[in-house]
């Protein structure tokens, strides 16, 4: 191999597939490309390239093959990482995300104690509650599983996952009744959602409510019209509101937040600093606030909840409209814009003004992201 | 409508674009690429419902636009109210220049739709 083939032969070949991919993608150009990135040593690249082809050709079997390779080893990557984090800075997101990697390897036994572990910690937290109801849905131990999702719903009110999850066990164990609530809870952040609207349907029908009955008289509905009416009596101004991430653990552990939590802390308060900004929030992977900066007026719960589901939506749908993995979605409304970014395994979104100044708004959420990984 | 697409697509950045109806059936599409017509229209009109719901509880109003930006390309979708207009531009286009003329091609796209 001469100098140049050197120096330009793997960007040059790395390019000439991705044109062709733009023309006419196929299985075999996915796995050419992903085999050119990894000879350059981009690992990442190459497993993102595995990803987006199985979600374009799902019924491929080599390019399946190799991405659930790629993703095993991706898995033990942060398995490690995860678990030496945990010995340094240990954090209930932590627990459930580990606890979710050993999940999906079908590790149950592993899965049971880490979550054990997580919920002996951080009692407070939904996420580790939902990753275990799921084990006991797997094993078909209705009972188990429903008080696993009972206490993750208590504690988080919002999130879809657990809700939905809860609803199906209910239908399960012949109450069909208590489902279609939960259902109908789900419908009050996620409006429309054809597959909860499928389901309550269903619920209802088993239960013999009307199934044309109005899905928007939920529990949430009636805590946030009370709340919402409650404000408005007290005439509570409409003051900032601010969740620190580390929190919980910094109460629970008596340790001082990691280097990574204070830039997501600053992250979200520089983001509010600039002009026509509302409000950031942080949620991760289950809808739950890691960080946030809002007027007192929004329900960061609530807030958490919708923006996990926009982004459910929008990156479950990215590949199918022609513009690859999500990164990115502006919502832009009458009276304001919701930029919502894929910040690693988390979700930013910021909640602004029609007239915020945009270059300085990406800049800064650019900065951000910046900050977040150099601290990784 | 075709015409409108046509001039549409001759932005710099523009790969092609589309008008939908709010059922998700294709009106006109012009794309430069090989592209699944009907399942981009099926998913962006089911796209846009979803997420106007969200907007609405959000107390954001009426949603009028949703630009989405993956790892390959970027898309905006427009509600112009009796149609859906969809663009697929390149990732890095520069989205002050296009902005102008996506807006002009919304315009024109209700005024067809009147006739």
């Amino acid at each position: 191999m001469g100098l140049f083939d050197f120096l330009f032969g793997a960007s040059g070949k790395i390019k000439n597939l991705e044109a062709q991919l733009r023309v006419r993608p196929t299985p075999q150009l996915y796995l050419q490309l992903a085999d050119a990135y990894k000879e350059s040593g981009n690992m990442q690249k190459a497993a993102q390239i595995l990803k987006l082809g199985v979600s374009r050709f799902p019924s491929a079997p080599e390019i399946s093959r190799r991405q659930a390779e790629a993703e095993k080893v991706e898995r033990e990557n942060e398995k490690r990482r995860l678990t030496d984090k945990i010995q340094t800075h240990p954090n209930p997101i932590l627990y459930a995300r580990l606890a979710e990697l050993y999940k999906a390897d079908a590790e149950i036994e592993k899965t049971i104690q880490i979550c054990q572990a997580g919920i002996k910690a951080f009692p407070k937290y939904g996420g580790t509650y939902l990753v275990l109801g799921q084990i006991y849905i797997e094993k078909q131990k209705w009972d188990e599983a429903l008080s696993q999702l009972e206490k993750s719903v208590e504690l988080d009110k919002y999130n879809y996952m657990a809700l939905k999850l809860l609803a199906q066990v209910y239908m399960q164990v012949g109450r069909p009744a208590d489902a279609a609530r939960k259902l109908e809870d789900i419908l009050y952040f996620a409006p429309g959602d054809e597959a909860i609207l499928e389901l309550l349907k269903k619920a209802r029908e088993a239960a013999g409510v009307p199934t044309a009955a109005p899905a928007d008289q939920s529990q949430i509905s009636r805590e946030a019209a009370i709340s919402g009416g409650r404000r408005a009596v007290d005439g509570t101004s409409p003051n900032r509101k601010t969740i620190m991430v580390g929190r919980l653990a910094d109460q629970k552990a008596g340790t001082a937040t990691s280097m990574r939590d204070k830039a997501l802390n600053d992250g979200i308060a520089s983001l509010r600093g600039v002009e026509g900004v509302h409000g950031a929030i942080l949620v991760d992977q289950f809808g739950l606030v890691v960080a946030a900066n809002l007027d007192a007026t929004i329900d960061e719960g609530l807030a958490g909840a919708l923006i996990t589901n926009v982004y459910r939506t929008a990156s479950g749908n990215s590949v199918k409209l022609g513009v690859g993995n999500f990164e990115e979605g502006v919502i832009e409304g009458e009276s304001g814009n919701v930029h919502i970014v894929q910040f690693g395994d988390m979700i930013l979104a910021v909640f602004a003004a029609t007239n915020v100044k945009m270059g300085l708004l990406e800049k800064t959420i650019r900065d951000f992201s910046m900050a977040v990984q150099e601290r990784h | 409508m075709r015409a409108i697409l046509t001039q549409l697509n001759k932005v710099q950045g523009v790969r092609g674009s589309m008008v939908i109806n709010r059922d998700g059936i294709v009106v006109a599409g012009e794309f430069a690429d090989d592209v699944n017509e009907q399942g981009i229209g099926a998913v962006a009109s089911s796209l846009l419902t979803a997420l106007d719901g969200a907007v609405k509880r959000i107390n954001l109003g009426r949603m009028t636009r949703f630009v989405l930006t993956g790892n390959e390309n970027k898309a905006v979708i427009v509600d112009t109210g009796p149609a859906l207009l969809f663009v697929l531009l390149q990732r890095d286009t520069n989205m002050g220049l296009v902005n102008v003329e996506i807006r002009d091609a919304a315009k024109q796209v209700v005024e067809q739709a009147k006739m």
